[in-house]
C-alpha cells in the first residue's frame, strides 16, 4: 500500500517534470535552435538595432528608478504612518494591474497626447507631446508601479520594530534610523524589485508600441514583434535571447538573496505612529500618486462616452455600439474562455505541484520546484516566440488551449509560490495522523487540506483570470491563428486610429477585472464574517 | 502496571538519515498496560523511535513484534497503535465531534457506531459540552484532549505520545498528567510517552528509557534510575536536572524570605 502510493507519487512527479520541460524549457531552447548566423547578421546590420537597444535600456532604466522610488514612498506612507483611508489608497495603487500595459499608454495619449490632442493639453492650452521618451517612461512607470509597491510594502509590513525602539531610546535621529536600520533591511528587496521591474518594462511592448515616434525609433520588444510578424524567426530569436538576459539575471539574483527579511523573527511590529508633518506628507504623496494613476484611466473612460474627444464631451454610447459591432463581444468571449481555462488549469496545476514539493517530498521534488518557478524568468514575448516555434507543427497550434497554456505558464510562478507558502504553514503531521487513523492521503487532501487552503485557491484562480484578461505579450504572437482575445483589440483599434474603440476595450477589461476582484473581496469578507 | 505479558518486543532497531545513524541497534520490551517514558535531550532519537514503532518510518535493521506478531513493515493503521502529536494535528475545518468520528466513519466496521463511539470518547476526556465547537476555539489543553479522544476512538491497545505537553502551560500540564493516568486506567492501554521533561517522565511512568545519541543508556523504574544510574551519562543527566530544580527552588525561597 505504502510502496504503491509512493510509486504513484513518483509517477506524478516524473509526469509533471516532463510536462514543465515540454512547456517551459523546450520552447525556449527551440528559440536558440532557430538562430542562424544570417539572422544575427541581418539584425546587427539593421539600422534600427543599436538605437533599439539604447532606447530599451534608457527608458527601462529611467522608468525603473522612478517606479521603485515612488513605490518606496507609497509603501512607507501606508506602512509607517497612521493616515486614514489606507485601504482606498492601496486599492488605487494596484489598480493599474487590472489593465493591459497598452491601455496605460493609451490613457496618457487621451490625457496629454501630442500637440493638444489630449484632454489636459486641450483644456490648459498646452502644446506638449507625450509621445516618445517621456510617454514611454511614464507609461512604463504606471504599468510597473503596482508590482514594485507590492514587493516593497509586503516586506516593510513585516519588519521587526525592536531595533527602532532601541534606536529611539539611544536618541538616534529619524534620518539616521532610516539609513542605519531601514535601508539595510530593505537592501535585498530593493535590488530584487529593481531587477524585476526593469525586466518587466524592458520586455513589454504595449507601452512603446503605442507611444513610439519615428524620431524616437523602436525598442527591442517592438523589433521582435515586427520580426515575428514577418516570419523572421532567426533575428526574433536573437532579440528573444537578449530579452532573456535581464530576466534570468533577476531570477538568479532573487534566488540567491531571497530572504527579504520575512523569515526573521518579529518581536514587535514597527508601528504606524508618526508626527503630524509626516502624516501630512503621506497624505499629499499618496493623494498625488493616486491622481497620477487615476487620471489616464479617467481620461480613456471619459473618451468612451464622449462624442468627439476632447473637443466635444457630450454623452454618447456610439463608441460602445461601434466596438461591439466590430466584434468586441466575440473577442470578450475568447478572453473569458482563455481566462477561465487558465484559472482552472493553472490553479489545479499550481496546487498539485506545490503539494508535491512541500507535503509529499521525494525524488524530483527539488527539480519540480525549480521548474515551477522558472517561468518567472521567461518574459511573455519570449515565451510566446518559443511557443510559435516549438508548437508550430503540433495540433495544439492555433487552438484556444495553446493560449490558455501559455497564459498558465507565463503567470504560474506567483500562484505556485503562494500555495507553497500556504501549505508550508499548515500542520505537517496531518497526513501522518491520517496514516495512523487509516485515512488515505487523498482523503486528507480533499477533506482537510483543500477546505483549509480554499482562500488561497480562489486568490490563485483570480490571479490567473485577471492576468489572462489583460495580457498582450505571449498572446500577441499566438493569436492569430488562435482566436483573438479582447486585449489585442486595443492595439488593433489603435493602429486603425479608432481611439474610441481602444478606450472602450480598455474600460471593458478594467470593468471585468474589477468585477472579479470585487466579487473575490466580497466573498472573502463574507467568509471572515461567517468564521466570526 | 497491568499484567507482565510483553506487549511490544523491539530487537536491534536501527535508523539513519543521509548516512548519519540516529538510532543504533535498539532493543527493549514494553509490557502490557505499562506506561513507558522515553527521555533524552533533543536529537537523541526519541521521535525517530516513536515513528518507527507506529510505522511512519521503516527501520534499516531490526524487528518490532506486537503480541508476538511481526509488525516491522505493517502499515500504520494495521498496527493497533495510535499516536498523539506534539502539535495535536487536529482537522481544523471539522468540529470536535467530527474530528473524533472522522476515521470511524471511513472504516467499514465502525461506520454505524461512529457517532455513538465519538460521544463516549468525548465524555471520557470531559469534552461532551464542546462537541460542536471548532478546534480553533478551544484552549491548548482542550485541543490535546480532542487529539487523545480521536486516537482512543479507534481502540488502539498502544498509544504513543510525542511530547504532547510541550506547548501547554504548567497548570494545564499538571491536570493533563492526572488525566492521562486516569485514561490509562480506564482503557487499560499501553502508553509510550516521549518527552524531554524529566519531571513529567518521573511522575507518570512505570519505567523510563533514557536515550543517549541513539542508544539506550538505561531502561528501568524511576526509582532505580535515580538510585542506581547505569552510567555517568545517566547520572549527570538526572543529577543536572535535580541540581537545576534545587537551585531554582532555593532562589524562589530566597525571594520569599526577602
Amino acid at each position: 500500500m505504502t510502496r504503491q502510493s509512493k510509486a504513484v507519487r513518483l509517477t506524478i512527479r516524473i509526469s509533471l517534470v516532463l510536462f514543465f520541460l515540454a512547456v517551459v524549457i523546450c520552447p525556449v531552447f527551440s528559440i536558440f535552435l532557430r538562430i542562424t548566423p544570417a539572422g544575427v547578421r541581418a539584425l546587427v546590420s539593421s539600422k534600427d538595432f543599436v538605437p533599439a537597444i539604447v532606447n530599451s535600456v534608457t527608458t527601462a532604466l529611467t522608468a525603473t528608478l522612478i517606479s521603485t522610488l515612488l513605490a518606496l514612498g507609497a509603501a512607507f506612507s501606508l506602512s509607517r504612518t497612521n493616515i486614514r483611508g489606507k485601504g482606498v489608497f492601496s486599492t488605487l495603487f494596484v489598480l493599474p494591474m487590472l489593465i493591459p500595459s497598452i491601455s496605460h499608454a493609451y490613457g496618457l495619449k487621451a490625457l496629454i497626447g501630442a500637440n493638444g490632442s489630449g484632454i489636459l493639453s486641450w483644456l490648459l492650452g498646452l502644446n506638449f507631446s507625450i509621445l516618445g521618451f517621456p510617454g514611454i517612461v511614464a507609461g512604463s512607470v504606471l504599468y510597473s508601479f503596482p508590482i514594485a509597491f507590492l514587493m516593497i510594502e509586503s516586506v516593510l509590513r513585516y519588519e521587526d520594530g525592536l531595533p527602532y525602539r532601541a534606536a529611539q531610546v539611544l536618541g538616534i535621529p529619524p534620518l539616521r534610523r532610516f539609513t542605519g536600520i531601514t535601508l539595510p533591511y530593505l537592501k535585498k528587496t530593493l535590488i530584487s524589485t529593481f531587477f524585476a521591474v526593469f525586466t518587466m518594462i524592458v520586455t513589454d511592448y504595449g507601452v512603446p508600441e503605442a507611444l513610439h515616434t519615428r524620431s524616437f525609433g523602436y525598442t527591442l520588444s517592438i523589433l521582435m514583434l515586427r520580426d515575428v510578424e514577418n516570419a523572421r524567426f532567426g533575428s526574433a530569436g536573437v532579440i528573444g535571447i537578449l530579452l532573456l538576459v535581464p530576466a534570468v539575471a533577476a531570477f538568479t539574483i532573487d534566488l540567491f538573496i531571497r530572504d527579504h527579511g520575512q523569515s526573521g523573527f518579529v518581536s514587535e511590529p514597527v508601528g504606524a505612529g508618526c508626527g503630524r508633518g509626516a502624516r501630512v506628507l503621506a497624505y499629499v504623496f499618496s493623494g498625488i500618486l493616486s491622481c497620477l494613476i487615476l487620471l489616464p484611466i479617467a481620461a480613456f473612460s471619459v473618451q468612451v462616452f464622449a462624442k468627439s474627444y476632447p473637443t466635444d464631451l457630450s454623452f454618447t454610447f456610439s463608441h460602445i455600439r461601434d466596438t461591439f459591432r466590430s466584434g468586441a463581444d466575440r473577442f470578450l468571449e475568447n478572453s473569458l474562455l482563455y481566462a477561465v481555462l487558465a484559472a482552472l488549469f493553472g490553479t489545479a496545476l499550481a496546487f498539485l505541484s506545490a503539494y508535491l514539493t512541500t507535503r509529499a517530498k521525494g525524488p524530483l521534488s527539488r527539480p519540480l520546484h525549480l521548474l515551477s518557478i522558472t517561468s518567472v524568468a521567461i518574459p511573455g514575448l519570449v515565451l510566446g516566440l518559443g511557443y510559435v516555434i516549438f508548437f508550430n507543427r503540433t495540433p495544439l497550434y492555433g487552438t484556444v488551449f495553446l493560449i490558455a497554456l501559455a497564459n498558465t505558464i507565463h503567470f504560474f510562478a506567483s500562484p505556485y509560490l503562494l500555495m507553497v507558502n500556504t501549505l508550508n504553514k499548515i500542520n505537517p503531521d496531518l497526513e501522518n495522523v491520517g496514516k495512523t487513523l487509516g485515512v488515505g492521503r487523498l482523503r486528507i487532501v480533499f477533506d482537510v487540506l483543500l477546505p483549509k487552503v480554499r482562500p488561497s485557491l480562489f486568490e490563485m484562480a483570480v490571479y490567473f483570470f485577471v492576468n489572462s484578461m489583460m495580457t498582450i505579450s505571449a498572446v500577441s504572437l499566438l493569436a492569430p491563428p488562435a482566436p483573438l482575445p479582447l486585449s489585442l483589440m486595443i492595439a488593433r483599434a489603435e493602429s486603425q486610429i479608432d481611439l474610441g474603440k481602444a478606450a472602450t476595450v480598455s474600460l471593458l477589461i478594467l470593468s471585468v477585472n474589477l468585477a472579479v476582484r470585487g466579487a473575490m473581496a466580497l466573498a472573502r469578507r463574507r467568509a471572515a464574517q461567517a468564521q466570526g | 502496571m497491568g499484567s507482565l505479558k510483553d506487549k511490544l518486543v523491539v530487537r536491534d532497531l536501527s535508523k539513519g538519515y543521509r548516512e548519519k545513524e540516529v538510532l543504533t541497534s535498539v532493543s527493549f520490551t514494553v509490557r502490557d498496560g505499562e506506561f513507558l517514558s522515553i527521555l533524552g535531550p533533543s536529537g537523541c532519537g526519541k521521535t525517530t523511535l516513536l515513528r518507527l514503532l507506529v510505522g511512519l518510518l521503516t527501520p534499516e535493521t531490526g524487528t518490532i513484534e506486537k503480541d508476538g506478531v511481526d509488525i516491522t513493515f505493517a502499515p500504520p493503521d494495521r498496527r493497533g497503535m495510535g499516536i498523539v502529536f506534539q502539535n495535536y494535528a487536529l482537522f481544523e475545518n471539522m468540529s470536535v465531534q467530527k474530528n473524533v468520528e472522522y476515521a470511524l466513519k471511513i472504516k467499514k466496521g465502525t461506520r454505524m457506531i461512529a457517532r455513538e463511539r465519538a460521544g463516549e470518547m468525548l465524555a471520557a476526556v470531559g469534552l461532551s459540552d464542546y462537541a460542536k465547537a471548532m478546534p480553533g476555539k478551544l484552549s491548548g489543553g482542550q485541543q490535546q484532549r480532542v487529539a487523545i479522544a480521536r486516537t482512543l476512538a479507534l481502540r488502539p491497545d498502544v498509544i504513543l505520545f510525542d511530547e504532547p505537553m510541550s506547548a501547554l502551560d504548567v497548570a494545564t500540564r499538571l491536570s493533563m498528567r492526572c488525566e492521562l493516568k486516569r485514561l490509562q486506567k480506564t482503557f487499560g492501554t499501553t502508553m509510550i510517552y516521549v518527552t524531554h521533561d524529566q519531571e513529567e517522565a518521573f511522575a507518570l511512568s512505570d519505567r523510563i528509557m533514557i536515550l543517549d545519541r541513539g542508544e539506550i543508556a538505561q531502561l528501568d523504574t524511576p526509582e532505580n534510575v535515580c538510585k542506581n544510574p547505569a552510567n555517568d551519562y545517566v547520572r549527570s543527566f538526572v543529577l543536572d536536572n535535580l541540581r537545576a530544580k534545587i537551585e531554582s527552588l532555593s532562589a524562589f525561597a530566597e525571594g520569599l524570605s526577602v
